[in-house]
């Protein structure tokens, strides 16, 4: 019986059903009397409402902020390894994660490192369930947080420089209420697709000569809706919902000299019409496994290599996503510090950091790029605040961070970017996060300009990077020889690709950006440009090699 | 299963350029747990979680060396096992390709420990215990009948799970509540290149329900009340679990206004069930096969078989053939233990008398052989563990009489007043050789039975203390009925579900301090429900 043809000829309809929210309507501001009809809010507002007004331990202070946030985390995920599933695994519940400071904006009992209480809470819309939920955390919390405040106001005294910015940001209240997203889901269907994925090692003629030797094959499908309630005493309520969808595929092998190789890939979106059709998704699967054989054929690196490396746009994404990503957020310094913010720009701010032709700007708002949907993309961010582009790096220079409701020197105000993990703390994050070089070239002008790089320089080759994998790893990493012919090589790491080779080591940047969503703590989108970078390290990993199995594959 | 196993075992091992490099297994056993689940749980009256799963997980054992001394030795016993996730189809190549990868793994890990052994053993001091590492056993061979695929009306059982948690609703101090319901049918498969082939079902339905309260002086309290049965159909009628339900919800606002206990040393009755959770804490974890030999382990027992550790009238077995104790399903039961030896009826103590050990395939200075005792959670290694514990008692009296007897104790020991505990929690056995001899139960129920006729008085706040050792001889006699207590034991080997059967003890002495307490104060705001003046209890969803 042939799979392939009953998967094709099975409906897409059955496999791509989604019911999207119909528009919510954006021409009157909706009011507290329009969220009351929810009775998820109802029951938020009322236990809100009533810890304001009641909750104060004798002798000491109120609170003077409560936040709630209650998600309902609808997640579907299968599994399947060599050909057969591992099964489907459905999980439906909402957490909520309550939040209570006392003081006052200026000094209150915040930590650094994210407080709030959480609980389970009712899956029905039982107001008593909710709010109950709701009474034990505040209780807990506001308990926490006069105990964190006494504290806090001990360590001030221990410290000559006072912090350089207020605790908390004051902030618009906004009422938003977007419908929530369902999903339907065939997971029957997938369950079966995923399996097949992953018996392409032995089923598919272009690669099942080779199955002794591949050591794991996998292949994943995970479709999740949130639905976000967000109430606070300043009077924010929003309603929000989004999906995220992933399917994933892996394959390992290993050489002669027990060398590890894998491969993998996949896609993510915020629909299920963002995965690629089916056949598309094993033809790309096919290739993997394919290139594990080119791989295992490939000799090893040289033993070390300093000079010009061209990073494609994909392999480059990934650079500047590790180099960027943590660096243009903006979090408290610690206390009694003269610093501004955290992390490697931390003094940076005005200074420069990458080349003056190259800009970076974080767009929440962007959906879609180049046909593909976009993860990163949020409306309102986990604080309440709408998001704002942000021009990060302009002509080089940065500008200015990412800050959610936690202030540093400087910047007062969050701009929309205080995003949190399921059930997690806020704390400032990229959205879309977009860089971008003036006179970008095409990948033809890119090539050409590696093999001039190398005549100039007299080198025998130099390394053009295809794609990249953890820690700074190629998976397929390309010498290049003065007549531009490509070898592949495998066994390499690279070094050296750090801020400094940012600043001034780009030796052009291409025109064409590539798109990478991620599932992280928080969904988020890179789009990049190929690097030629003028200086970096390409060594031997020289990892232990694993033993080869001791006995066969059957 | 068989033929990777057939395969495995005779290609493993069998390649290197010298003979001193081929280091075959001597034994290899695959175990695989097929386990559907269905999950429902509520709190605070609603549905919060409700979930259901099937998965499939191989434990493949290997050993190197041999029965003398393999790489599971001293120390290195974690290494006996290798787990990995499986297809739930019965895809033939899938299920190969799975176990020759979890296989290969298992033989990395068995080699390397196997060096490792060896190499320590010429550097260490002579052990006390030199016991082989694996004992001989012939294979069994049994296939039952897989169990169904877990399923429940989901619907109906959310809203009994729902309404059972609601019941706290009449209970407004009770701050903190959880009703969970577990159905779990299980399908164990066992092969080994001894040529055991086993196939058992096991099946089990259960509902917890735990609740919380906090004293005014910020002490926490607890009481939990579980139901147990093969299948879902077994449990109790929704009225019977929703009147226990009440009573624990009654039970929990009397214990918060209860008064603090004083340290306390003297007579007491232990309950029947209270009774259970205390052997098998202070008695069942230490006649565990593998805790007697060890340089780690106390080994309370160990040169104590054939002399007397209880007072003569007391008898206790392990029986995990029993499937029932009169009209009371039993949680620790199973047909083959998790080394795929037949399960058996163990006499631990005859007559006061230390007669054997809870074994597995594991030998020890006085037994050479497994009882059938050998069982862990799915990913660890097996080892000696409770199944059934049933204790008997010679020396039984109405609970009328040991409640007389209680009072002359007290008045002839010159007390104001015995103990009477009611219900206990588990806590741990301390076991090691680096801790103190102690044990700890948590008493949840404890009144005061006064000397002078006064009513009993309900306290809070006791903690037992002492010596295990001591606290067992000092049983003078017990009740004429039993109760169960059914239940998850947690060990090296993971968590398994166990029963213990016992009539009410009365002891001579208990020691009891006060336990410390907590320092967080109750909620301020009264309970959701409670502030407004309706009917405590009554439903007002706005749905």
């Amino acid at each position: 019986m042939n799979r392939t043809y009953l998967m094709r000829s099975a409906s897409a309809a059955a496999l791509l059903t989604l019911c999207l929210a119909l528009p919510s309507s954006r021409a009157a501001q909706p009011t507290r009397a329009d969220a009351e009809k929810d009775p998820v809010l109802k029951a938020m507002l009322t236990e809100m409402d009533r810890s304001m007004t009641q909750l104060q331990l004798k002798d000491f202070e109120k609170p003077f902020f409560i936040q709630y946030r209650i998600e309902d985390v609808d997640n579907f995920e299968t599994k399947a390894e060599f050909g057969a599933t591992e099964g489907g695994q459905h999980t439906h519940e909402r957490i909520a994660r309550i939040i209570v400071r006392v003081g006052d904006y200026k000094a209150d009992s915040s930590g650094g490192r994210g407080d709030g209480s959480l609980q389970l809470s009712a899956l029905d819309d039982d107001p008593i369930a909710i709010r109950t939920a709701l009474w034990a955390a505040t209780d807990q919390a506001y308990k926490a947080a006069l105990a964190a405040y006494a504290q806090k106001q001990a360590a001030l005294k221990q410290v000559q420089t006072p912090p350089q910015a207020d605790d908390f940001s004051k902030e618009k209240p906004i009422v938003s209420l977007a419908d929530p997203l369902q999903h339907q889901l065939d997971e029957a269907a997938w369950e079966d697709r995923v399996a097949h994925a992953s018996g392409l090692y032995r089923t598919d003629p272009k690669v099942k000569d080779t199955q002794h030797d591949v050591e794991f094959s996998v292949a994943s499908f995970s479709a999740r809706v949130v639905t976000t309630w967000l109430v606070n005493s300043e009077g924010t309520i929003v309603r929000k919902s989004s999906g995220l969808y992933q399917e994933m595929f892996a394959v390992g092998a290993q050489a002669a000299d027990g060398m590890r190789l894998e491969r993998s890939r996949g896609t993510t979106g915020v629909s299920l019409k963002d995965i690629e059709p089916q056949e598309s998704f094993e033809n790309k699967a096919v290739e993997q496994i394919a290139s594990l054989s080119d791989l295992r054929k490939a000799p090893m690196v040289e033993e070390e290599y300093h000079g010009p490396v061209l990073l494609s746009s994909d392999a480059g994404t990934d650079t500047l996503r590790g180099l960027l990503e943590g660096g243009v957020v903006a979090t408290r310094p610690k206390l009694g510090t003269e610093a501004r913010t955290n992390g490697p720009f931390a003094s940076s701010f005005h200074a420069r950091v990458l080349p003056e032709k190259m800009q970076v700007v974080d767009d929440p708002s962007l959906k879609t790029f180049d046909g593909k949907s976009l993860v990163g993309a949020y409306d309102i961010d986990d604080e309440g605040v709408p998001a704002q582009a942000v021009n990060l790096v302009v002509d080089g220079k940065l500008q200015n961070y990412l800050i959610g409701r936690e202030p540093v020197r400087d910047f007062p105000q969050s701009n929309g970017h205080g995003r949190a993990g399921i059930a997690g703390p806020a704390h400032p994050s990229i959205g879309v996060l977009k860089i971008t070089a003036i006179d970008g070239l095409s990948d033809d002008e890119l090539s050409h300009k590696l093999i001039d790089m190398a005549k100039d320089r007299g080198l025998k080759s130099v390394y053009y990077v295809e794609t990249m994998g953890a820690a700074n790893t190629p998976r397929l990493l390309y010498r290049v020889g003065a007549d531009g012919k490509r070898e592949l090589v495998r066994g390499a790491v690279l070094d050296d690709l750090d801020e400094r080779a940012l600043r001034s080591g780009v030796e052009a940047a291409g025109k064409e950006l590539y798109v990478s969503n991620s599932d992280g703590e928080v969904p988020t989108t890179v789009l990049g440009p190929a690097l030629l970078m003028d200086d970096v390290t390409v060594k031997r990993a020289n990892e232990t090699n694993d033993k080869l199995p001791f006995y066969p594959a059957p | 299963m068989t033929t990777e196993l057939n395969r495995a075992f005779s290609s493993l091992g069998k390649t290197g350029a010298t003979d001193d490099q081929k280091l075959p297994p001597y034994f290899l056993s695959y175990s695989i747990s097929d386990a559907s689940f269905v999950n429902v749980r509520a709190q605070f009256g609603a549905l919060v979680d409700s979930t259901s799963n099937h998965i499939r997980v191989a434990d493949v054992q290997v050993r190197l060396g041999s029965p003398k001394l393999d790489n599971t030795h001293g120390t290195h016993r974690g290494s006996a096992v290798h787990t990995l996730q499986l297809p739930i189809t019965d895809d033939r190549e899938a299920l190969q390709r799975s176990l020759w990868l979890a296989t290969n793994g298992g033989y990395r890990n068995a080699l390397d420990n196997y060096l490792r052994v060896k190499t320590e053993a010429e550097v260490r001091a002579k052990e006390e215990d030199n016991s082989p590492d694996f004992s001989q056993e012939s294979p069994q061979n049994s296939i039952g009948k897989p169990a169904p695929l877990a399923r429940i009306d989901m619907a109906a059982w959310q809203q009994r799970v729902s309404a059972l948690s609601k019941v706290f609703r009449a209970y407004p101090d009770v701050y903190q509540n959880t009703v969970v319901l577990t159905v779990e049918n299980e399908t164990d498969y066992f092969a080994s290149s001894e040529g055991s082939k086993i196939v058992a079902p096991h099946l089990q339905a259960r509902l917890v329900v735990f609740a919380m309260t906090r004293a005014d002086d910020g002490m926490d309290l607890f009481r939990a009340r579980t139901f147990e049965a093969e299948t879902i159909d077994g449990l109790p009628k929704q009225a019977e679990m929703e009147s226990e339900t009440k009573k624990l919800g009654e039970s929990l606002e009397a214990l918060r206004k209860a008064p603090l206990t004083e340290p306390f040393n003297g007579p007491a009755i232990l309950s029947g069930r209270a009774a259970a959770v205390f052997f098998h804490e202070v008695l069942g974890h230490r006649l565990e096969g593998q805790r007697q030999r060890g340089e780690e382990e106390g080994q309370t027992f160990t040169k104590e078989v054939g002399k007397e550790v209880l007072p003569p009238f007391l008898s206790v077995a392990d029986d995990p053939t029993l499937t029932k104790y009169g009209n009371t399903w039993l949680s620790g039961q199973y047909q083959y233990d998790d080394e795929g030896q037949k399960a058996r009826r163990v006499d631990l103590i005859e007559d006061g008398v230390l007669k054997n050990f809870l074994m597995s395939r594991l030998p020890i200075a006085s037994f050479a052989n497994s009882n059938g005792h050998g069982r862990a959670q799915t990913g660890k290694v097996p080892t000696g563990r409770q199944g059934n514990l049933i204790v008997t008692s010679t020396n039984t009296v109405s609970d009328a009489q040991l409640r007389k007897q209680l009072i002359d104790q007290a008045r002839e020991q010159g007390k104001t007043y015995g103990l009477f505990f009611e219900d206990i929690s588990s806590g741990f056995a301390v076991t090691t050789r680096s801790s103190p001899q102690a044990f700890s139960v948590i008493p949840l129920v404890v009144y005061r039975v006064y000397v002078d006729g006064r009513p009993d008085e309900l306290v809070r706040g006791v903690s037992i203390v002492g010596t295990p050792l001591a606290a067992l001889k000092r049983i003078l006699a017990t009740g004429d009925k039993s109760e169960v207590f059914n239940g998850e034991c947690g060990a090296e080997s993971g968590t398994i579900p166990v029963s213990a059967v016992a009539p009410a003890m009365l002891l001579s002495e208990i020691e009891t301090q006060k336990q410390s307490q907590g320092t967080a104060r109750p909620p301020i705001l009264p309970i959701p429900g409670s502030e407004d003046h309706s009917t405590p209890g009554a439903s007002k969803e706005a749905k």
